[in-house]
């Protein structure tokens, strides 16, 4: 990375970018003066004495005509090239981005520093203070990012920016102040690894996930407020600010937000470790990182299996907000959103169920669960093809006459909520099964009642399937107002054999005899390209699900009551969104590279001067996290 | 030659959004413009109003969003509105045609369908917000599926101003 910025090309750019704000600023300024505007202030040069007088006089007239123009606020402006939505889009998109993994790594770099402090084991401090380094940087950028977004909304649609500030100007005194209480926490947080009692440092890290989670709540009132306004007439006055936040989204937002934040995260934690893995030069190092990138990835996945969940509870709270929005959202203009909804997160299955698979040579020895994952994977692919099939299907007009309509005579069935409620959830049940045969991979049961362990863990998992495939089979047969209740006890079947199945394996594998070890860093180097793409595929998630979210309210700032009268307030094409979408990511990607190159710049070795007396050793400098962490030793 | 890690990661990173990209590109792309506001003269026929009808339930009204008309066999979200003029003289005590119809738009939930949820939102409140002449218009095209239009824009109902 160093090698590919030289100081030389890092200030270029530097340079590039600065023009580039420039000229975005001055052509914006410029655009706030009409052409008629420029004519009249224009100087010009005077053709006679007699003329002059004359244009001296109409100056006087224009500057007294001047002075009595009434103000006037404006309601839109537009931004330059890509208009106003495209710009407050990326840069919204680029602000929660950050945030989102400023949010999560705190969240799981405590669970592992407690892990650490618990256990005595000081790797997990070092992987703690290895996430908690990713941070600091992280967090400016945030603020920039979340600067830029106010700046923005403020200039581009200002009036409907007043509006949002006459609803919630009260919270934005308290968003403040925990916005500084969260600089406090962080910086002490990472600066004063190793510096504190341990307690007192856990303490901090409490603090620093405490304050970011209420920031975001605070955030998440305002954005729910747009989608489900509450607490206000039907003419959009306040009548009720506990109401306004407390909106019908808000909390299934909030616990939402939550989970995707550490799973986005956690892929963005496992992407760094790939990265580093794949530059590690010793088997120390790839050893370390292997294990980083394993941790995140796990992070990333256990917290993305009762993502679905949460969803359901949104889109639910949605529907009984308005079925008009609801319907929108999964019959209307976003419905084939899902199928590209479903391709990432089929993807993130996939490619999450490889990586453990290939984690499996990790252990010595030949591995008998390994022959299992290719009927689970038969299965995944079977659930991904379900939940990718469309409703309707695009086809000629012969063709759709051949089918009888739209809808594909047998393909179709395969389209509706029953069956890819199904698919979802025995997705969700295989990729967890595909978590438990990696776990146990190298041990053996040793407790006296392991064979009874093993049947009931089937058996709940056999159960769970059969109803959540008995229900999705029912649910063709029944009225509308029963089968969308019937997404419940799937729901909580699946949830019950997950946590009933862990349960019984923690206690099951306690004390396992061990065929193997564990040689940390022994994986295919694919593997790590694998975590890259599954932090890739969850980035543009983010940001495809940010649009729906966004895009729902469709012509409305707030939805039924303030109206976007922008030349911006239409639904683009799919086809556009995803364009946006990708820009947005390669943007995030470009500077997390960023991050992560700042961020290594702390391992790497004091600069030493070359003539002879003023040669400073690295020692001598200090500043090592080895120091760090041995302090806590 | 072998690749810097950097390009590859970065190859990488480019083919996966490409790839979505591409995906975004395959689905139908349909932009989806504000609902135009229908001009409704004072001279028009219960003819044009039919007509007009018809365009509201289509777009600025978003009733076919949930509503089919004459779809055969289910799954339905709600019901289908083939026949409903026919239905409506009959389907609450005490209620004609045009105020059921009315009231199953200002005041849904008053009486739902057996069988389908609670769900319908006031027509004539935001964020559809249809005006009183526009729900006229929309009753007139809903009388003509199995009925005979009535209504004229000087047609009075109980969410109008007129007597129940």
């Amino acid at each position: 990375m160093a090698k590919l910025f030289p100081n030389k090309l890092l200030g270029l750019l530097g340079c590039v970018a600065v023009l580039i704000t420039f000229q975005g600023l001055a052509t914006r300024a410029s655009t706030r003066i009409s052409p008629e505007q420029a004519t009249a202030q224009a100087p010009a040069t005077p053709a006679s004495p007699q003329a002059a007088t004359g244009e001296k006089a109409a100056d006087t007239q224009s500057k007294a005509s001047d002075q009595s123009k009434p103000y006037e606020e404006a309601e839109y402006r537009t931004f330059p090239k890509v208009g106003s939505r495209v710009a407050i889009w990326a840069v919204a998109q680029l602000h929660l981005l950050f945030a989102a993994f400023v949010l999560a790594v705190p969240i799981f770099a405590f669970i592992i520093e407690v892990i650490g402090y618990k256990t005595g084991d000081l790797r997990y401090d070092r992987l703690a203070y290895e996430f908690t380094k990713l941070l600091s940087v992280s967090f400016s950028l945030t603020a920039t990012f979340g600067a830029a977004l106010t700046f923005m909304l403020i200039v581009l649609y200002p009036k409907f920016t007043n509006y949002l500030m006459s609803v919630f100007s009260p919270t934005f005194l308290p968003y403040v102040l925990l916005f500084f209480a969260e600089a406090f926490f962080l910086y002490t947080y990472y600066y004063g690894w190793g510096k504190f009692h341990p307690l007192l440092h856990l303490g901090l890290g409490l603090g620093l996930n405490l304050v970011g989670t209420a920031i975001m709540f605070i955030a998440n009132a305002w954005l729910t407020f747009m989608m489900s306004p509450h607490g206000v007439s039907d003419a959009g006055a306040v009548l009720s600010l506990r109401d306004a936040i407390f909106n019908p989204t808000w909390m299934p937002i909030n616990v939402h937000r939550v989970i995707a934040n550490v799973a986005f995260g956690g892929s963005i934690a496992g992407a760094y470790a790939a990265f580093k893995f794949l530059q590690a030069e010793t088997d120390e190092e790839r050893a370390h990182y292997d294990w980083m990138g394993y941790i995140g990835n796990f992070v990333a996945i256990s917290a993305f299996l009762p993502l679905p969940f949460a969803g359901y509870w949104l889109a639910k709270e949605i529907y009984a907000f308005s079925q008009t929005l609801g319907l929108t959202m999964m019959g209307g203009a976003f419905s084939w959103l899902f199928i590209i909804q479903a391709v990432l997160i089929g993807n993130l299955f996939l490619a999450a169920n490889y990586y453990l698979w290939l984690g499996m040579g990790r252990v010595e020895g030949q591995q008998p669960l390994q022959k299992f994952i290719k009927y689970l994977l038969v299965g995944i692919t079977l659930c991904f093809m379900v939940w990718a099939t469309p409703r309707s299907i695009i086809a000629t007009v012969s063709e759709v006459r051949a089918m009888g309509g739209s809808a594909h005579p047998i393909l179709g069935y395969l389209g509706v909520m029953s069956a890819k409620n199904t698919a979802v959830n025995i997705l969700i049940l295989t990729t967890f099964m595909s978590f438990l045969l990696y776990r146990r991979t190298g041990k053996v049961a040793t407790v006296p009642w392991a064979k009874t362990g093993h049947a009931a863990q089937l058996t709940i998992f056999a159960a769970a399937a059969f109803i959540v495939i008995f229900l999705g089979v029912y649910g063709y047969f029944v009225e509308a107002t029963v089968r969308i209740k019937l997404s419940v006890p799937q729901v909580l079947s699946v949830l019950f054999a997950m946590i009933s199945i862990t349960a019984i394996d923690v206690f099951l594998f306690r004390g396992a005899r061990r065929t193997g070890e564990v040689r940390w860093g022994h994986i295919p180097p694919i593997s790590q390209y694998v975590l890259i793409f599954i932090a890739v595929t969850f980035t543009w998630l983010m940001g495809l699900m940010g649009y729906v979210r966004s895009g729902l309210r469709q012509h409305w700032h707030v939805y039924g009551v303030i109206r976007d009268r922008s030349v911006d307030a239409f639904t683009p094409t799919l086809g556009f969104a995803t364009k946006v979408v990708s820009v947005t990511v390669l943007l995030f990607f470009l500077l997390i590279g960023v991050v992560f190159w700042i961020s290594s710049l702390h391992d790497r070795p004091d600069f030493q001067r070359r003539s002879g007396k003023d040669e400073l050793s690295p020692e001598s400098k200090g500043g090592h996290p080895q120091g760090h962490r041995q302090a806590i030793s | 030659m072998r690749v810097p890690l950097i390009l590859r990661i970065g190859a990488l990173v480019l083919a996966t959004t490409g790839f979505y990209t591409y995906v975004g590109q395959m689905v139908p792309q349909k932009e989806v413009f504000p609902p135009r506001e229908s001009t409704i003269g004072p001279n028009m026929t219960t003819e044009d109003m039919e007509r007009i009808g018809r365009e509201i339930m289509e777009g600025k009204g978003m009733c076919l969003t949930c509503h089919t008309i004459g779809k055969t066999s289910g799954p339905f979200r709600f019901p289908d509105l083939a026949g409903v003029g026919a239905r409506a003289k009959t389907r609450v005590a005490g209620l004609n045609d045009v105020e059921y119809l009315a009231q199953s738009m200002y005041e849904p939930t008053a009486f739902v369908v057996p069988g389908f949820p609670p769900a319908m939102p006031p027509i004539n409140k935001p964020p559809i917000g249809l005006t009183d002449q526009e729900i006229l218009c929309v009753i007139a095209y809903l009388q003509t599926l199995g009925g005979t239009p009535t209504v004229t824009l000087q047609t009075k109902h109980h969410y109008n101003g007129g007597a129940k």
